[in-house]
């Protein structure tokens, strides 16, 4: 049977899930004989032919009597757990990984190519002032990109209204407050109140609480219509009962 | 993959699968080899199953004659220590 053609990653991935395995085996025995060995240190010298289709470089391992193939080297060492923990960048509890929206396959390559993975990785970038198109070469629509996992990231943590309730201020100006979770998150952005149809001020706002100014023109009665958009991607629509 | 071939991590869990303890019955004294290291030629196949994964086939040079087209020997190193349990 022929050679396949070959990518190093899927390559590493399967030494590594033989390396892996071999190790199960190893320990698994070490369970009644007293003396076993744990592979520690592996590298293989493999006669290649490299191949570039314009996409993607390939391997193949020469083939009997056949002349003039590289040598690659792959040499696999071994760390502990506490070493991989201080050398990789894990995704945080509320990042959004690329793999989470949809996005073409050569968008994602591309940002695999430039080392982004997740919200944060394009969020830095953006900190950082740069223009991904242009450092790219490539056509890529950034803004699109960054507001569908924006759009994830709020998704994963929605907006819960817990209470709502009348209250009057020191100047004795009526308020509601909304009280819940990740309300305004957004700093940059100050929530719109549409209260029975007419626009109310928000005059304070964090993640546990929202207050809306009550004026006359709030028309308020037993049942009220409050529409609040708390950032681009989070709307609520709340029946206010008075 | 090819039938002459075995999956890299059997050949790896064979070759460390030794008796590593040597004892000398007159003086009544035990050694051990508490770590080797292994460099040698092999062939390699490599070939995808029908998922597209690829299967990793290893085996050490599996005939010693001459022939007109010489199998391309690649090799593996690898050393292992003694388990300390």
């Amino acid at each position: 049977m022929e050679n396949t053609a070959w990518n190093l990653e899927d390559f590493v991935d399967s030494l590594v899930v033989e390396l892996d395995k071999t190790r199960e085996t190893l320990s698994i025995k070490a369970i009644n004989k007293p003396l076993t060995y744990t592979v520690k240190d592996m590298a293989m010298d493999l006669n290649i032919f490299p191949t570039f289709d314009g996409d993607q470089i390939k391997f193949i391992t020469a083939q009997p009597g056949q002349q003039g193939a590289s040598k690659v080297t792959i040499q696999l060492g071994s760390i502990t757990d506490q070493q991989v923990r201080a050398t990789s960048k894990t995704l945080q509890k509320d990042d959004v990984s690329i793999s989470e929206i949809e996005v073409d396959k050569d968008t994602q390559k591309q940002l695999r190519k430039m080392g982004v993975n997740s919200f944060d990785d394009l969020e830095q970038i953006e900190n950082k002032n740069v223009n991904i198109e242009k450092a790219s070469g490539t056509k890529l629509n950034y803004n699109k990109l960054l507001n569908q996992l924006k759009k994830v990231k709020r998704n994963n943590n929605p907006p819960v209204v817990k209470s709502v309730s009348l209250s009057l201020e020191e100047d004795k100006t009526p308020y509601l407050s909304v009280k819940g979770n990740n309300l305004g998150v957004n700093k940059l952005f100050r929530p719109v109140a549409v209260l029975n149809e007419s626009l109310a001020e928000v005059t304070g706002h964090n993640s546990n609480e929202i207050k809306i100014r009550l004026t006359n023109q709030n028309n308020i009665s037993a049942n009220n219509e409050l529409v609040l958009t708390l950032d681009p991607y989070a709307i609520v629509k709340l029946n206010v009962k008075v | 993959m090819d039938e002459a071939f075995i999956p890299f991590s059997a050949m790896l869990a064979k070759i460390a699968a030794f008796e590593g303890e040597i004892y000398d019955e007159e003086s009544g004294v035990h050694s051990y080899i508490n770590r080797f290291e292994i460099d040698t030629p092999v062939e390699i196949n490599i070939v995808r199953d029908e998922n597209g994964k690829i299967l990793l086939g290893v085996i050490p040079p599996l005939y010693r004659v001459d022939t007109t087209f010489e199998p391309s020997y690649h090799a593996i190193r690898f050393s292992a220590d003694i388990s300390e349990s």
